[in-house]
């Protein structure tokens, strides 16, 4: 038995320990943001934060992630408001500001990578608010494990997303 | 209620009646049915409606209006990213009924019981006239008719906004005239529900003239990105069913191996798991995702399969297309715009080019491997979940396996990953094994595709070369062109699944199947350049690489992709233009307008060139260098004609020729699609198709040995990352005068190809007629 906390609610997982992040995410607490890419770290569409850091669940044994912060793309509205200490009225009816800039921006098409693009985007704006085309280039190309990819070459419409929900972020609403 | 029966009105050849007032509960809604004795032809043979199929003829098949004015319509055609029904045919619905963008609240896809008429998720827009657009033509005119009668105003004096008829100074709303009625349409319909094509609404009724347009034009939003960014969309891949299983198939050793005998599976490790074979179909089942992905890894390496080395190879890949591949047995096809006489033009050229080109073969390569959930149920029916874009289809196909009728199929459609053609002929890889594997187990089975599974066990566009022979006069001008393209045949729709497990599928693509699967190789390319006096373009055609040779029948099986065939005909013409144009020691650019006749064709050649800045002069550059370690500068020229729209494109890149590394830092694409429906909508498909093209001139290779293909990851089948993009720039022509709408999903993914290669021969002197322009192969066609 692992305990896991995911979005900040604490959850008892049966699944052995050495299952993968995903499998426990998508399978046993039906939280279906991130995606089954490669099982190999290669893509990134399996992508959650573990403590604010871009991780892949893919190859990330449940067992790895006890007692951590983990935020998967449904916890990203609570993760903002928590930041920015919204009403819970307020909150229920927030996205975060990546989610509303990809909306904004259009930015996906099949969308199933999507789920990795906006939680590295989330990663790097926490870090780096106003980031540069070259920043925003590096984080999605060098940080991670491996390049983040999408298969529809939506890259313009990422880079395009990023500094919208900078923008946004930057206004603080 | 009161009954009352109307004489039927013709609505522009098709039929409307007012059969009685009835009570339906608040939900009205106008209907259509067939006529015609194409109906539904190739399920059983009969025309019939298919049960568990929406019934044509009952009113709520395409769409619906209710009283309280909103809308919903339905279309077979399952979006995978492309926007269309979200964006598009809502604009488009709602400037033919002459309703608000918002009115219509929902969109139905893809579903076989849900949705009418079937088809795959490609040419959306119909050549400009897509299903939906006639079916809402047709309620208008039924509406106005309705509306004349009610209000007792004539028709000609009525008009529509904003979903409210008025006229002599009465009005009434759409929702207030089927209040309370069953209309019924009747409109003439053909096609196959469950071929390639669908269902096609025929006649003509009037369309809205486009200056009337209102809705078409603006940047509306799609729904579905809302909900997919906010974690709300339920996709194919999040489909759990009460009981399912969680399933992998170990795949064979090469692609032409039998079964000698399944691993056993080590029941101490995994006691809840469970080995089925069928043929040569072997699959491993768990309640557990987990367990099956380990158990299913255990069970294949004990698995013994025969050895077989029927492939010649990826490095001999040309000579074994040129030297052993049978061109004979498919007829030669000739292109349409052939005409004089291309040979004595060559004999008394000035100048001549004579080159050959080579594509690769080249993955849809989802992000997310193929996935389906299949339910047999114990009545005989079978349901499955499944990302797909053509459910209608494989819904046959599922039928003819189980040898079973499509009525007893029912195909749930969800979102997934994007595969670019890969199913559009009905099946993309995983939803024959579920079946075949739920049906084994009398339970619902999950089969997901791991990623080598699906870069090694799936379709791929097909590789292809052609034969260029170009003559200059002595003016500098095109005087023949003649062009020979090879290609194996790229629409093999068989079920994998049902091929290893020896269960009936549709034919191999051969001589005699029907034009879609045949081994013919149509001209796919539209010729552009009018003026050209002699001009000859052949399509020869062959089999499969090692599909004869395989003992099951399958060798490398191609299936088409994004911009399928034109994408391997406009490489070895767009990039040996660029040549002649060199060899003519013309500008690139000026030497397509000079042999262009088309008002549309010099437009985006004109428009392009403005936006890129191109200076005009010829390739190469001055001072090109194919050598030294210093980066060195090109430009390159491309243009297309696909589905109503013109396109063009300017590519500028950077080439080391010590490495071979390829940069490509600036592209413009200029694009006129007649009336632009949607600008933001169309330019983010531009821009990702212009990024997929980087991807297929740079990176793309299936690879393969004499047993299989051994690309299995994104390692092996590099694709580009954001730091691979250039500075990428959209130009939207709208041409409403055209009065037509053009796609834009395909051809920008095609367009960059000849013109990164030409812009890599006026960077350095040198042609690299082979793609994809790797850095070893550069480097390596540089030194020589």
């Amino acid at each position: 038995m692992v305990t896991i906390t995911v979005n900040g609610v604490q959850h008892e997982v049966q699944a052995p320990g050495d299952t993968p992040l995903l499998y426990v995410l998508r399978n046993d607490l039906q939280l279906i943001g991130p995606q089954f890419g490669c099982g190999l770290a290669q893509c990134g569409a399996c992508a959650v934060l573990v403590e604010g850091k871009e991780v892949r669940s893919c190859i990330t044994s449940v067992s790895e992630v006890a007692n951590q912060e983990i935020t998967t793309l449904e916890g990203l509205p609570a993760r903002w408001a928590k930041q920015k200490c919204l009403s819970a009225e307020e909150a229920k009816r927030t996205l975060h500001p990546v989610q509303q800039a990809w909306i904004e921006e259009q930015t996906p098409q099949c969308g199933f990578c999507q789920n990795g693009m906006m939680i590295k985007a989330t990663e790097l704006l926490e870090s780096n608010p106003n980031p540069t085309i070259a920043q925003i280039k590096e984080a999605f190309t060098t940080s991670g494990p491996s390049p983040n990819l999408c298969r529809c070459g939506t890259y313009v419409a990422i880079i395009d997303a990023v500094r919208h929900a900078a923008a946004i972020m930057a206004k603080g609403r | 209620m009161a009954i009352v029966s109307e004489k039927p009105v013709n609505v522009y050849g098709a039929t409307l009646s007012r059969r009685q007032f009835v009570k339906v509960g608040g939900v009205l809604v106008v209907g259509f049915s067939f006529v015609g004795p194409e109906l539904l032809k190739g399920d059983s043979g009969k025309a019939t409606t298919l049960k568990n199929s929406l019934d044509p003829t009952l009113p709520s098949s395409w769409i619906e209006i209710h009283p309280d004015n909103t809308i919903l319509i339905r279309t077979g055609k399952n979006d995978f990213g492309q926007g269309t029904t979200f964006t598009a045919y809502r604009q488009i619905v709602a400037d033919e009924l002459s309703v608000p963008f918002e009115a219509i609240t929902t969109v139905v896809q893809g579903d076989t019981d849900r949705t009418p008429d079937g088809s795959g998720a490609f040419d959306f827009l119909g050549r400009g006239t897509p299903n939906i657009r006639k079916v809402a033509a047709y309620t208008y005119q039924a509406f106005l008719d309705l509306a004349s009668e009610r209000l007792g105003v004539p028709k000609d004096k009525l008009s529509v906004k904003d979903g409210i008829v008025s006229g002599s100074g009465k009005s009434i709303s759409y929702g207030d005239l089927v209040k309370n009625q069953q209309l019924k349409l009747t409109i003439p319909v053909s096609g196959s529900l469950t071929g390639i094509l669908g269902l096609r609404v025929e006649g003509n009724p009037p369309m809205k003239p486009v200056s009337q347009y209102t809705v078409i034009g603006k940047s509306f939003k799609n729904s579905v990105i809302s909900s997919k960014v906010a974690a709300k969309e339920t996709w194919a891949t999040d489909v759990r069913l009460p009981g399912m299983l969680h399933a992998r198939v170990v795949h064979p050793k090469t692609l032409g191996s039998t079964l000698v005998s399944a691993g056993q599976l080590d029941k101490t490790k995994f006691p809840n798991s469970q080995v089925i074979v069928k043929g040569n179909l072997v699959g491993v089942v768990a309640p557990t995702e987990w367990e099956a992905i380990q158990a299913a890894e255990q069970v294949a390496s004990g698995t013994k399969w025969t050895e077989w080395k029927g492939l010649p190879g990826n490095a001999k890949l040309y000579e074994h297309l040129r030297e052993e591949a049978d061109w004979k047995t498919a007829p030669v096809v000739k292109g349409r715009a052939n005409r004089g006489d291309a040979e004595p033009a060559l004999a008394s050229a000035h100048k001549k080019l004579t080159a050959t080109y080579q594509l690769s073969y080249m993955k849809h390569a989802p992000i997310g491997p193929t996935m389906a959930v299949a339910d047999v149920r114990p009545d005989g029916t079978v349901h499955i979940y499944t990302h797909n874009q053509n459910p209608q289809e494989l819904r046959g196909e599922i039928a003819m396996m189980l040898r079973t009728t499509p009525d007893q199929v029912a195909v749930h459609a969800y979102p997934g990953p994007g595969h670019y053609g890969r199913s559009n002929g009905g099946n993309a890889g995983a939803e024959d094994e579920a079946v075949i594997l739920s049906q084994a187990l009398g339970k619902p089975v999950r089969v997901q595709w791991m990623r080598a599974d699906d870069m090694q066990w799936s379709t791929q566009s097909a590789a292809s070369f052609s034969d260029v022979q170009l003559a200059i006069d002595e003016k500098g001008k095109m005087a023949a062109y003649q062009i020979d393209h090879y290609m194996p045949p790229m629409q093999d729709d068989r079920l994998i699944g049902a091929v290893l497990a020896g269960l009936p599928t549709m034919p191999a693509p051969d001589v005699h199947s029907d034009f879609i699967t045949s081994t013919t190789n149509n001209i796919s390319d539209p010729w552009v350049y009018a003026p050209v006096p002699n001009v000859s373009e052949r399509g020869h055609g062959t089999f499969q690489v090692g599909q004869k040779a395989s003992p099951l029948a399958i060798g490398i099986r191609d299936h088409s992709m994004r911009t399928p065939v034109q994408f391997q005909q406009n490489f070895p013409r767009e990039l040996a233009i660029s040549e002649a144009a060199a060899l003519a020691g013309a500008d690139a650019l000026q030497f397509r307008i000079d042999h262009a006749s088309e008002e549309r064709v010099i437009g985006v050649l004109k428009a392009v060139r403005e936006a890129s800045g191109w200076d005009s002069r010829p390739a190469p550059r001055p001072n090109a260098v194919s050598t030294g370690s210093t980066p060195v500068r090109g430009r390159g020229v491309s243009l297309m004609y696909r589905n109503l729209t013109y396109w063009a494109c300017v590519c500028q890149i950077a080439v080391t020729p010590s490495t071979g590394a390829i940069v490509v830092e600036k592209y413009t694409i200029a694009v006129d699609p007649g009336i632009v429906i949607n600008p933001m909508q169309l330019k983010r498909q531009v821009e990702g198709g212009a990024v997929m093209g980087i991807s297929h001139a740079l990176f793309e290779e299936v690879t393969f040995d004499e047993s299989g293909i051994t690309t299995d990851d994104w390692i092996s089948y590099p694709i580009p990352t954001m730091a691979d993009i250039p500075d990428i720039k959209v130009v939207l022509l709208n041409n409403p005068k055209v009065g037509t709408y053009g796609g834009g999903s395909e051809a920008a993914n095609a367009l960059a190809v000849p013109a990164i290669a030409a812009a890599l021969h006026d960077a350095t002197g040198k042609v690299i007629r082979r793609l994809p322009l790797k850095p070893a192969y550069v480097q390596a066609l540089l030194k020589a």
